[in-house]
C-alpha cells in the first residue's frame, strides 16, 4: 500500500474544499483510481499532472459546493446588532472614540489632499487629442560639460521640417525674456495709458496648432500667420477690449508706436492650469528677424522647437533619424574654426521629450518654465502613506488595548452561540462604520483645509465634489480602509477562549504590549524624521536668505519700466538722485535676481578663437553707478569712469570668470567675443543665480541705458522714499502707473519653492505629531485605567507623585527615545539627498537632531503626563474600596 | 416531450448506466464510453452528466463498493429508475418512427 503513489496532497485537499458532498468521496474516489492507473502506465509526474488538471475540471456549478445559506433576515438583524453595539461603544467612551475617529479623520483628510495633488501634476498635459503625437526637442550634451537645454537656432525648425515628413507640424517658441517676449508695457493703440504686462512669448503660427489652443475669436490655423501679428488669451483680451471680437485690433507695446505695434489675430482660451506653457500673448514669429541674417545664422540659440508627428511614428526611430541634422551644425562649426567641434560632434544629440512628460521629468533641463518634479511626487505620496499608517495604528493599538472591555462580550458571544466568523464580521463592521464617521470628518476637515493648502503649496487644486466616480471611490476606500485597519483587531478580540475570559483570567490587554511599543516607535520616528526634514528644510532657507549674496539686497528699490522714458532717462536718474532719501542710483536691464534679463556669450583670449574653446560668460550692460548701488565689492582694478570715453571697451569679471579663464592677474588681460575688451577690474562673486547653481562666469560692460531703475535710499521710512520716487515718476511720465518692486522680495520670491516645500513639510510634520499624540494620550489613558489598582496601593504604601509619575511615563520615554535613534540616520540620508540639489548650503549638524530629539520628547512627555498626574493626585481610598 | 428531452451524451451514458447493472459508477462509465464510442471523454462530464439526470429522477444512487485501488474511497453507484427507464424507452420509439418514415429507397439508393 504504501509503495503505491499517492496523487498530490494540496491538490486532494483543495478539491474536498471546493466540491460538495454529495460528489467529493465518489469522485475523489474515480479520481485515485483513474491516477493510479495512470501512474503505472505513463509515470507518477505526467500522472501528478493530469490528476491536478481532472481537479480543475471539475471547478464547474455542479460540483461546487453550495454556501451554507443563511437566512437574509437573519442577517440583516446580526448586522444591525453589530452596528447597534458598535454605536453604543462609540458613545460610551467618548474620549476614545473622538481620538479614534478624530486622529482617522486628520490622516485621510491629509491623505485625500495628497492625493488630489498627486492627481493634479500627473494631470499635466494630457487634454491634448494628439497627446501622443506631440514632443518639444532639447539638446543634450555628454562629456566633460553635461548639460540639457532646451533652445536651439532660428533655422534648425525649419529645416527640421523639410527635412523628415514624419513631422506634421512643427513650431518654435521663445519663451524667455528676448526682445518682446517676456513683459510688456501695453495699451490700446486708441489709448494713452499704459499697463505693464506679463506673459509674452514669440510663437510660429503652427504652435496654436501643435497645442490645439482653443480659440475665442479668429482661426487657429491663420490667427498668426501675417507678420506682426498677435494672440491674446480671453482674460487679456476681455480686459483691453470689453465686450467685443478685438481680432483686426491694433495693440501699441511699450509705448512705441513705431516700430512696435501689433494688430490682434485672434483671442485663445486661457491656458489650463494644467499646462506647462502659461502665456497672455503670442507675437507671431512670422517674418520676424531680430537682426540681419539672424534667422538663418546658426549661431544663436534661443528658439524652442515643439512638434507633432504623423500618427505612427516610432518616436525613438525618429530621434536617431534627426540626429543627421548634426552634421549642419557641425559645418557650421568647422566653417567658424571653432573649437568645440569635436565635443558636438562626439557628444551633443538631439531629444523628443513627450509633451505629457514636460511637466515631471524634465528635471536637468535647462528651460525657464516652472516644472513639478516627480521626486516631490514620491516623496509626497510617500508621506501620504506614512501617515496613513501613523492613524491605521492608532486604530489598531486603540481597538487592541481596549480589548479587556470586549472581551467578556465576545465570551458571551462564544458562549450563545457564535461562530468566530461572525465575531470577526461583527469587529470587522465596526471598524468599517468607524471608517465611513471618520471619512465623512475627513472630507469636512478637507472642505475647510484646502484652501490653506492651495495658498501653502501655491497651488489650485479643487475637490472634484461633483465627478461621477469621486463618491463611490471615497465610499470605498472608507470601505476598504476600515476592514484592512479592522483586520489586526477583529481576529485578535475574536480569538479570546470564552472560559478564559468569563473567569476572567485574560490578560488585560499586555499580551501584546510588545506589538504595541513597535507600533509607537514606528509613529514617533516618522514624526521625528518630518520634524528634521522641516528644521533643515528652514534652516537652508534661512542660510539661502540671511548668506552673504555678494550684493546688498536690502533697500533697493526697482522702478520698471523705464525704458518708456527713452531719452529722459539720464534726466529721470539725476531727479532721483537729487530727492534726500536716494543713495544711489543705477540703469539697467541686468539685476541679481530672476526675471531681469541674461545675456549669455562666449569668450576666448584675445586673439585665440579659432585655437581655443571657448568659455561662457554673462554680458551684463551697466552704468557707473551700479556697483556702488548694489554694494558689491571691487576686489582690485577700478570702476568705470563717465567721463573716460576708452571705457567703452572696459570690462570688470568677476572672480568666477577670473578662475574660467586662469587669470592670475586679471587686470590688463584682454578677451574677446565679437570684439575685444580690456579688463580693468574684478567684482567679487555675487549669487546671481538660484543657489542651486555655482556661480558662474559673468562680466559687465559700459552701459547707460535699461528697463529698471535700482534705487538705493538711506531710510527707514520706506513709505516716504516711495512717495517722493513716486511724484517724481509722474513728472516724467503721466500715463503711466509707476511700478516698483523691493529687491529683497524679489530675491526671496526666488526660493518661494524652498519656502512652499518647508511648509508643506512643516504642516505635514505637524499632522504626524498630532495623529502620534493622539494615539499616545490615548494609549497611556488605557495604561493608566489598567494599572489603577496597583497605583493606588503604591499612593497607599507611600510612593510620592514623583514615582508614580516616572513609573507611568518611563516605557513611553523609552520607546520615543528609541524611534529618536532610528530617525536620526533615516533623516540624515534623506536630508543630505535633498541638499544635494544646492550647491551652496547649510552643513547638517548635531543642533538639529538635538532640538527634533528634546521636542519630540517633550511633546511624549506632555501628552502622557496628563494621565500620569491625573493618576497619581488620585484618591487611592475610591480606586481601592471595592475590593 | 418537456421534461424528458435528453441530450446525446446524457443518452449514452443512461444505457451505460444500464449496461453496467450493478458497478456502474463514474470511473467505469467513463471507461465504458470511451470503448464503445472511442471517444476521448472527460470524467467531469460524465460526473456532471450523471449529477444532471439523477437531479431530473432518471437515475438513483447509493454510495458502496469501496476498493483497495481507489484509496479506500467508496464509490456512487448509480442505478436506473422506471423513469429512466421509461424516458430511454420514449427515445428509442421516436426514433423507430422516424425511421419508418424515411422512404426505403433512400437507403436502397444510399448502398449504392
Amino acid at each position: 500500500m504504501s509503495k503505491q503513489p499517492t496523487p498530490p496532497k494540496w491538490a486532494m485537499r483543495f478539491f474536498q474544499w471546493y466540491c460538495n458532498d454529495h460528489l467529493a468521496e465518489a469522485v475523489l474516489g474515480d479520481l485515485i483510481q483513474l491516477y493510479e492507473r495512470r501512474s503505472m502506465s505513463i509515470g507518477k509526474q505526467r500522472a501528478d499532472l493530469l490528476f491536478i488538471w481532472n481537479i480543475v475540471q471539475f471547478i464547474q456549478p455542479f460540483a461546487i459546493r453550495e454556501k451554507t445559506r443563511q437566512s437574509h433576515l437573519n442577517l440583516i438583524t446580526m448586522y444591525r446588532n453589530y452596528f447597534t453595539i458598535a454605536w453604543r461603544n462609540m458613545s460610551g467612551q467618548k474620549m476614545y472614540s473622538f481620538i479614534k475617529v478624530g486622529g482617522f479623520a486628520l490622516g485621510l483628510a491629509t491623505c485625500i489632499v495628497i492625493a488630489l495633488f498627486i492627481r493634479h501634476e500627473l494631470s499635466f498635459d494630457r487634454h491634448y487629442e494628439h497627446v501622443n503625437d506631440i514632443y518639444r526637442i532639447y539638446n543634450q550634451t555628454e562629456g566633460p560639460e553635461p548639460g540639457k537645454w532646451t533652445a536651439f537656432p532660428a533655422p534648425f525648425v525649419p529645416l527640421l521640417k523639410s527635412s523628415f515628413p514624419e513631422i506634421s507640424l512643427a513650431a518654435r517658441l521663445i519663451p524667455y525674456n528676448w526682445y518682446n517676449a517676456g513683459n510688456n508695457l501695453v495699451r490700446r493703440d486708441d489709448q494713452i495709458e499704459n499697463t505693464y504686462e506679463e506673459g509674452f512669448a514669440y510663437a510660429d503660427p503652427e504652435l496654436l496648432e501643435i497645442l490645439e489652443v482653443p480659440m475665442v475669436y479668429g482661426n487657429r490655423a491663420s490667427a498668426l500667420r501675417n507678420p506682426n501679428t498677435i494672440v491674446l488669451s480671453k482674460e487679456k483680451a476681455e480686459k483691453y477690449f470689453p465686450g467685443q471680437d478685438p481680432t483686426g485690433k491694433i495693440i501699441v507695446l511699450n509705448d512705441d508706436v513705431k516700430n512696435q505695434t501689433l494688430t490682434v489675430g485672434g483671442v485663445m482660451e486661457n491656458f489650463r492650469p494644467t499646462s506647462h506653457l502659461q502665456f497672455d500673448f503670442f507675437i507671431t514669429l512670422s517674418g520676424e528677424e531680430f537682426w540681419p541674417g539672424e534667422q538663418t545664422n546658426w549661431c544663436c540659440w534661443n528658439y524652442n522647437p515643439y512638434i507633432k508627428l504623423r500618427a505612427g511614428t516610432d518616436p525613438a526611430e525618429f530621434e536617431s533619424k534627426i540626429l543627421s541634422l548634426k552634421k549642419v551644425y557641425v559645418d557650421y562649426l568647422v566653417k567658424e574654426k571653432n573649437q568645440h567641434v569635436d565635443d558636438v560632434r562626439k557628444y551633443h544629440s538631439f531629444k523628443l521629450q513627450p509633451v505629457k512628460d514636460i511637466h515631471l521629468y524634465s528635471e536637468g533641463i535647462h528651460d525657464i518654465i516652472p516644472h513639478g518634479d516627480i521626486r516631490y511626487i514620491w516623496m509626497f505620496g510617500g508621506i501620504a502613506i506614512f501617515i496613513l499608517a501613523l492613524a491605521c495604528i492608532n486604530f489598531v493599538n486603540l481597538s487592541t488595548a481596549k480589548s479587556a472591555n470586549r472581551a467578556k462580550e465576545v465570551g458571551l458571544r462564544k458562549v450563545v452561540g457564535s461562530y468566530r466568523s461572525s465575531l470577526v464580521r461583527q469587529f470587522l463592521s465596526e471598524s468599517v462604520l468607524y471608517s465611513l464617521i471618520s471619512f465623512l470628518l475627513a472630507l469636512a476637515i478637507l472642505a475647510i483645509g484646502l484652501p490653506y493648502f492651495n495658498k501653502l503649496a501655491g497651488k489650485t487644486i479643487d475637490v472634484p465634489w461633483n465627478e461621477w466616480w469621486f463618491f463611490p471611490a471615497v465610499i470605498g476606500s472608507a470601505l476598504m480602509v476600515g476592514i484592512i485597519a479592522g483586520l489586526y483587531p477583529s481576529f485578535y478580540l475574536s480569538s479570546f477562549k470564552p472560559i478564559d475570559v468569563l473567569k476572567g483570567s485574560v490578560a488585560r490587554g499586555m499580551r501584546n504590549s510588545s506589538l504595541r511599543s513597535v507600533m509607537v516607535v514606528f509613529q514617533f520616528t516618522t514624526s521625528i524624521v518630518l520634524i528634521i526634514g522641516t528644521f533643515i528644510i528652514y534652516k537652508q532657507m534661512n542660510f539661502i536668505l540671511t548668506t552673504k549674496i555678494g550684493y546688498d539686497k536690502d533697500q533697493i528699490i526697482m522702478v520698471h519700466g523705464i525704458n518708456t522714458l527713452d531719452k529722459q532717462q539720464q534726466t529721470f536718474k539725476d531727479e532721483l538722485l537729487a530727492l534726500a532719501d536716494v543713495e544711489n542710483v543705477t540703469l539697467t536691464q541686468y539685476l541679481p535676481v530672476e526675471g531681469t534679463k541674461r545675456d549669455m556669450n562666449q569668450f576666448w583670449r584675445e586673439g585665440k578663437s579659432q585655437e581655443e574653446k571657448s568659455h561662457g560668460a554673462q554680458v551684463w550692460h551697466v552704468d557707473e553707478d551700479y556697483i556702488s548701488t548694489m554694494g558689491m565689492k571691487l576686489l582690485s582694478g577700478r570702476n568705470f569712469k563717465k567721463e573716460l570715453a576708452s571705457d567703452s571697451s572696459a570690462m570688470i569679471i568677476n572672480q568666477a570668470m577670473a578662475r574660467e579663464f586662469g587669470f592670475d592677474e586679471p587686470l590688463g588681460q584682454r578677451v574677446m567675443n565679437w570684439r575685444t575688451w580690456n579688463i580693468i577690474g574684478v567684482v567679487e562673486d555675487f549669487h546671481f543665480e538660484n543657489m542651486k547653481g555655482e556661480i558662474g562666469p559673468l562680466c559687465f560692460v559700459r552701459g547707460n541705458w535699461g528697463n529698471i531703475a535700482a534705487v538705493k535710499v538711506s531710510t527707514d521710512d520706506m513709505h516716504k522714499a516711495i512717495t517722493s520716487i513716486t511724484e517724481t515718476w509722474k513728472k516724467f511720465m503721466p500715463h503711466q502707473a509707476i511700478r516698483y518692486t523691493f529687491l529683497d522680495e524679489s530675491y526671496a520670491r526666488m526660493y518661494d519653492d524652498v519656502r512652499r516645500t518647508g511648509n508643506i513639510f512643516a504642516s505635514f510634520a505637524v499632522l504626524a505629531i498630532i495623529v502620534a499624540c493622539l494615539g499616545l494620550f490615548a494609549l497611556s489613558a488605557f495604561m493608566v485605567e489598567q494599572r489603577n489598582k496597583e497605583i493606588s496601593i503604591r499612593i497607599v504604601l507611600g510612593a510620592s507623585l514623583q514615582n508614580i509619575f516616572r513609573l507611568l511615563t518611563d516605557q513611553f520615554i523609552k520607546l520615543v527615545l528609541i524611534s529618536f535613534v532610528l530617525s536620526v540616520p533615516l533623516a540624515w540620508y534623506i536630508m543630505q539627498k535633498w541638499l544635494q540639489d544646492y550647491k551652496y548650503k547649510i552643513q547638517i549638524g548635531w543642533e538639529v537632531f538635538a532640538a527634533a530629539g528634546i521636542i519630540s520628547v517633550m511633546i511624549a512627555l506632555l501628552t502622557v503626563s496628563y494621565q500620569a498626574i491625573r493618576a497619581a493626585l488620585a484618591n487611592p481610598a475610591t480606586n481601592l474600596r471595592s475590593e | 416531450m418537456k421534461g424528458t428531452s435528453l441530450g446525446e451524451f446524457e443518452e449514452l451514458v443512461l444505457l451505460s448506466v444500464g449496461a453496467l447493472f450493478d458497478d456502474a459508477y463514474g470511473l467505469a462509465i467513463l471507461d465504458d464510453l470511451q470503448k464503445k464510442t472511442s471517444r476521448n471523454v472527460l470524467i467531469s462530464s460524465v460526473h456532471k452528466a450523471l449529477v444532471r439526470l439523477e437531479n431530473k429522477g432518471y437515475l438513483r444512487s447509493r454510495m458502496g463498493g469501496a476498493t483497495n485501488v481507489r484509496g479506500g474511497r467508496d464509490k456512487r453507484l448509480y442505478t436506473l429508475t422506471p423513469a429512466g427507464v421509461s424516458v430511454l424507452n420514449e427515445v428509442r420509439e421516436l426514433r423507430n418512427l422516424m425511421w419508418k418514415n424515411v422512404p426505403k429507397i433512400f437507403w436502397e439508393g444510399g448502398k449504392a
